[in-house]
């Protein structure tokens, strides 16, 4: 068995989040590495339905769940288009995990704030459940969470469980024409959301993951409320095959995105060529 | 370090020795069209040492154009996975360039940093390179710029130097050493004065002659490029480049690889690893279409940034021996020595990112 051979998964449920966007949960077939499976909040993994290649995403669910892996994702190219043609008790392959990760222990005795656009949050949702499963080691936690409509919100279940929690602030939006005769939420563009819920920077970190229009937009109102450019952390998302330094294809700049990152500061993001 | 001699004929029957022990033997030899190419041999008439460069570094027998990671299988709702040996049966490169040599060890960084590819590893551990000077090619060589030279020992594990009616050999590596007790009946002990000098002057005779064709200076070299990302160059001097990712292909040290499934029917299937290159347009299209290198100029930009300034912060050494084979295999007549040339000039006037519009 070489670097390159996946280990294999079973697909143990199928979450349709939105019309597009899917996610599985992943119980490895091998009982050690069932067992032994470990990872930390932001590293990804090589996800592939064997006959249509690997695809890169992030672990989308806690390290503190140790008993299956979440991944979310659109159907946009080969090996997601056939990822959705699997179902549940159908065998995957995974690789991982890889990169580095959210720095959850640094943020520990402060305050967090999340701000996630689309499916951005699958990244942003590890961290946010990392964090809510030892809620006690946190200050507040704000979440700011946004799509286009309505329908195009990821990890619905869970947003009504945030939305429910005393110890959480949640604020959804929708972009202006995407809201339901029944949406309760906001209806704007996230950094106008963010501006608006006005998280205090005072000990705190900030996690972004969103299109690159929204993470633009967002830094500098994160800026304007006193975040400290290092800590405010991102995830970057470029295209990737080995996922382990060789292949060449994830390079921005000095920086291999799949072993520096995937997870980096915003003045890390500032001294990179826009290469990604 | 153990200098001995060996003649041709001994060479000859060396070669024979190793085909008749198992011992696959690859060297430069001429093509059905007359043209030099790194392959098998069976004997060493076959063999063009010291001719012209061949067309191809020696970066397929360790990195493959193609080759297998698995294969995999498909039953009723499993899968099996089926991997491929990652231990290799013995190999010698007999005559290969020391640009070609220096270029696999150049690679061992990136395929050795935090996860050890056991697939390139693998074939590195059975190979003895065994290399032999060169004699020079032509104006496109610079191996003496990129810290390298005709006669450099680096990546090989004997080198050899030709001699009146041989070579002298010197093992450079344990492996070489072993290589030479294994075979020492072949060699003759210490080669005579007259014959060392004679070895000296080949050296420095080439090596003063590639010399001419470039100078650089690494560090400026990198300093500039790492401050002049948006210069006006990169768009004035892409304007040949196809995108056609040929000069990659013949290069001894690009290493991009794609990974692809390739169905073998309806249940079962190979994954393979391919030789890719940042050259083209869809190394780095995202699903959602995004290009994050749209243009040609930035993917040209990142071949030489990777080159002359990544690897070398990254590895500590540039990822380029000065073979000259990109220059001479663009369609397009990029050349990449007149690139490096042309960034020479403007390091020299100070112009980096100031100069950019």
């Amino acid at each position: 068995m070489n670097l390159y051979q996946p280990n294999l998964v079973t697909i143990s449920d199928v979450i349709d989040e939105t019309p597009d966007t899917r996610t599985l949960r992943l119980t490895f077939q091998d009982p050690q590495l069932a067992a032994g499976f470990d990872f930390k909040a932001g590293q990804f993994g090589e996800y592939s339905a064997f006959g249509a290649g690997e695809s890169t995403f992030c672990i989308a669910s806690s390290p503190t769940r140790k008993d299956s892996i979440e991944c979310t994702f659109k159907a946009v190219g080969k090996a997601t288009r056939a990822m959705r043609e699997l179902g549940a008790g159908d065998t995957m392959g995974f690789r991982g995990p890889y990169g580095n990760h959210f720095p959850v222990d640094r943020m520990e005795k402060a305050s967090v704030v999340f701000v996630a656009g689309g499916i951005g949050l699958a990244p942003v949702r590890c961290v946010i459940w990392n964090v809510l499963d030892t809620r006690e080691a946190f200050e507040d936690v704000t979440i700011v969470y946004g799509a286009r409509s309505v329908s195009d919100l990821v990890y619905k279940r869970e947003l009504a469980e945030w939305a429910a929690r005393p110890d959480v602030k949640l604020w959804q939006t929708v972009d202006p024409g995407g809201e339901a005769p029944d949406w309760k939420g906001e209806i704007g563009f996230v950094p106008a959301i963010v501006e608006k819920a006005a998280p205090s920077a005072k000990n705190a970190f900030a996690v972004v993951c969103g299109p690159p229009v929204m993470i633009k937009y967002t830094l500098p109102v994160l800026e304007k409320l006193g975040f400290a450019d290092d800590r405010v952390y991102t995830t970057l998302e470029n295209r990737m095959k080995c996922g382990i330094g060789k292949c060449g294809r994830c390079n921005v700049g000095p920086v291999y995105v799949c072993k520096d990152g995937p997870v980096f500061t915003a003045r890390e993001l500032a001294a990179l060529p826009q290469e990604y | 370090m153990i200098a001995k001699t060996i003649t041709a004929e001994e060479l000859g029957a060396l070669v024979a020795d190793l085909v008749s022990a198992g011992t696959r033997v690859i060297a430069p030899a001429r093509a059905a069209d007359g043209k030099v190419d790194y392959r098998a041999i069976t004997r060493f008439e076959e063999a063009a040492i010291g001719a012209e460069l061949p067309r191809r570094s020696l970066k397929e027998f360790f990195l493959p154009p193609t080759e297998p990671l698995f294969s995999w299988h498909q039953g009723k709702g499993d899968v099996t996975v089926k991997p491929v040996a990652v231990s290799f049966p013995p190999h010698v490169v007999l005559g290969a360039r020391p640009c070609d040599a220096a270029a696999v060890e150049i690679l061992d960084r990136v395929m050795g940093w935090d996860y050890r590819d056991e697939l390139w590893f693998g074939r590195r551990e059975a190979t003895t390179i065994v290399s032999v000077a060169c004699p020079g090619v032509d104006g496109s060589c610079f191996c003496t710029a990129t810290g390298g030279g005709p006669d450099s020992k680096r990546g090989s594990d004997l080198m050899m130097v030709p001699v009146d009616g041989g070579y002298l050999v010197e093992a450079v590596t344990p492996k070489g050493q072993a290589f030479v007790g294994a075979h020492a009946a072949r060699f003759v002990d210490a080669a005579d004065a007259g014959t060392t000098a004679a070895a000296e002057a080949f050296r420095t005779g080439v090596r003063s002659r590639v010399a001419e064709h470039l100078t650089l200076s690494l560090p400026a070299l990198r300093r500039w490029l790492e401050g002049s990302f948006d210069h006006e160059l990169w768009r004035a001097i892409v304007l040949r480049c196809h995108g056609c990712g040929a000069c990659a292909s013949v290069c001894p040290t690009c290493h991009c690889f794609d990974i692809v499934d390739e169905p073998e029917g309806v249940r079962a299937g190979t994954r393979r690893r391919n030789w890719d290159t940042c050259q083209t347009a869809r190394f780095t299209v995202h699903a959602s279409g995004h290009n994050p290198r749209a243009d040609q100029n930035a993917r040209f930009r990142q071949r030489v940034l990777h080159k002359f300034s990544i690897y070398p912060g990254r590895f500590g050494e540039v990822l380029c021996t000065g073979c000259g084979r990109c220059a001479r295999a663009c369609p397009g007549g990029m050349d990449l020595p007149e690139v490096l040339k042309t960034i020479t000039a403007l390091v020299g006037t100070g112009a980096s990112r100031e100069a950019a519009v």
